[in-house]
């Protein structure tokens, strides 16, 4: 069966392309990637034996060029989808199970990002102590968080990942 | 909200009400004593970096409530030098002392101490982030001698001066009058201005906030003129501050024309930001404010411990 990572999509040519990145039989497709995060995206989430499907560049409607990553025999779990939120809250994740979608969600937003991006104040205790980082969300579009130690607040794209 | 028990981390973390009754609590115990001690309650103050007000008008708090008081000032004389965790000394001290007292040079310390410890933690300071118990004797000071802050009777003109984008007194207070009727003026050398999340919350609660060009405009306008230190090396260039340094600097000559009830405020220490000559005029009101550290901790410190009359 061909895979129906995106059943929803009206027939178009750019379905006809996403198509072109192998099907999974099992795992997770990652859609929507802003185009310049799809490579980051398929670094940071597969681990070193995962088999990886990467479609940069593709059409589409909704952003004009996007990413596609799919991930076989893995579905992400909590502590992943935080990191997808961070680095790509526009990304649309499918659950495939025995080739059929299970699941379709956009990534959920957390309230907090927990230890999964240092704190950008090069002062902030979470810096100097062995501790875990805490970022609350109080900006879903554009992302941008607040240390719940320091207080400071930062647009997303200053953080980096732990 | 309760108090007792509570952590006083950030001046954010408390409401309108809270802050009116440690205010009014601390009215109290200047006027009429406390009501309440604190006999064979212990207070640890872990003071890893230099303080003289806060730790000793937290220290003369406690003994005046009939506390006792240990800790350190100088952490090159601890266990942490040998390289133990900041949660492991608040570990160990939460089974020495009913409250801890914590200045320390990370922004977001005290924060992390209070995840630790199961007995209260007061913030005496930490980094460039958060000091509320200075806070706290900032809204005294002007409630003592403007009650329209706490009655709401005449919108109260207050003005901040000096490095407003470093200095955390200033954010404290400024995040604290959100929640009184009040008006802000502002006076900052280029590039030291109020960073904008803090106007953002000022124009969120309402309240009116204008810059001003120079020090005399505030003179001029304000109830209060809250001054604070310029660091030289907040400034790349030092002829810049050496020319900057000059009009943030008040005289008693500036103040001839101030009217009767302006107040100058100061966090303390002053290096040259007000001439000793300000200090004989009725409106040099620092010590003052420094003094009222003492009712206001003496406050903190029986509310957050449960203190029973």
């Amino acid at each position: 069966m061909v895979d129906s990572a995106f059943p929803s999509d009206p027939p178009t040519s750019t379905n006809t392309r996403v198509r072109q990145v192998e099907a999974i039989v099992h795992g997770t497709v990652i859609d929507h990637i802003p185009g310049h995060m799809t490579l980051k995206v398929a670094n940071l989430l597969a681990r070193e034996t995962d088999q990886v499907s990467i479609g940069m560049n593709l059409r589409s409607a909704r952003m004009g060029r996007k990413g596609v990553v799919k991930i076989s025999g893995r579905e992400l779990d909590a502590r992943t989808l935080s990191l997808l939120a961070l680095i790509a809250p526009s990304a649309s994740v499918s659950i495939i199970r025995d080739t059929h979608v299970i699941s379709k969600f956009t990534v959920p937003m957390p309230k907090f990002f927990e230890d999964i991006a240092r704190c950008a104040n090069p002062n902030c205790v979470t810096n100097h102590e062995k501790w875990s980082s805490r970022l609350e969300v109080v900006s879903a579009n554009p992302l941008a968080v607040r240390c719940v130690y320091c207080e400071r607040g930062f647009p997303a794209d200053e953080l980096a990942l732990i | 909200m309760q108090f007792t028990g509570r952590h006083v981390i950030s001046i954010s973390d408390f409401s309108r009400t809270d802050l009116v009754r440690v205010l009014e609590l601390a009215r109290s115990m200047e006027t009429t004593g406390p009501a309440a001690r604190l006999d064979g309650k212990l207070m640890a103050t872990l003071f890893f970096e230099p303080s003289t007000r806060t730790r000793l008008s937290f220290e003369a708090a406690m003994h005046k409530l009939g506390g006792k008081v240990i800790g350190f000032s100088d952490a090159g004389s601890t266990s942490t030098k040998k390289g133990e965790s900041l949660a492991d000394t608040i570990r160990m001290v939460e089974r020495y002392a009913d409250v801890i007292v914590i200045r320390h040079p990370r922004d977001g310390a005290a924060r992390l101490a209070s995840e630790v410890s199961a007995v209260p933690v007061i913030n005496g300071g930490d980094g460039g982030n958060q000091h509320p118990s200075q806070t706290f004797l900032d809204l005294y000071t002007i409630a003592k001698v403007f009650p329209a802050l706490l009655s709401g009777d005449r919108e109260l003109t207050i003005a901040f001066a000096g490095d407003l984008r470093y200095g955390r007194t200033v954010h404290s207070l400024l995040t604290a009058l959100c929640h009184f009727r009040v008006k802000l003026l502002l006076v900052a050398p280029r590039g030291l201005e109020m960073p904008d999340q803090y106007l953002l919350a000022a124009a969120h609660a309402g309240l009116s906030v204008q810059e001003v060009p120079t020090l005399q405009d505030a003179i001029a306008q304000a109830d209060v003129l809250y001054m604070t230190r310029l660091q030289e090396e907040r400034f790349p260039d030092p002829l810049e501050f050496d020319h900057i340094k000059h009009s943030y600097r008040i005289t008693a000559a500036m103040l001839t024309g101030a009217a009767e009830h302006l107040r100058i405020l100061h966090p303390l220490p002053r290096v040259n930001e007000i001439a000793i000559d300000v200090d004989a005029t009725p409106h040099a009101h620092y010590f003052a404010q420094a003094g009222n550290g003492i009712p206001v901790r003496q406050a903190l410190l029986s509310l957050v411990m449960g203190a029973k009359s």
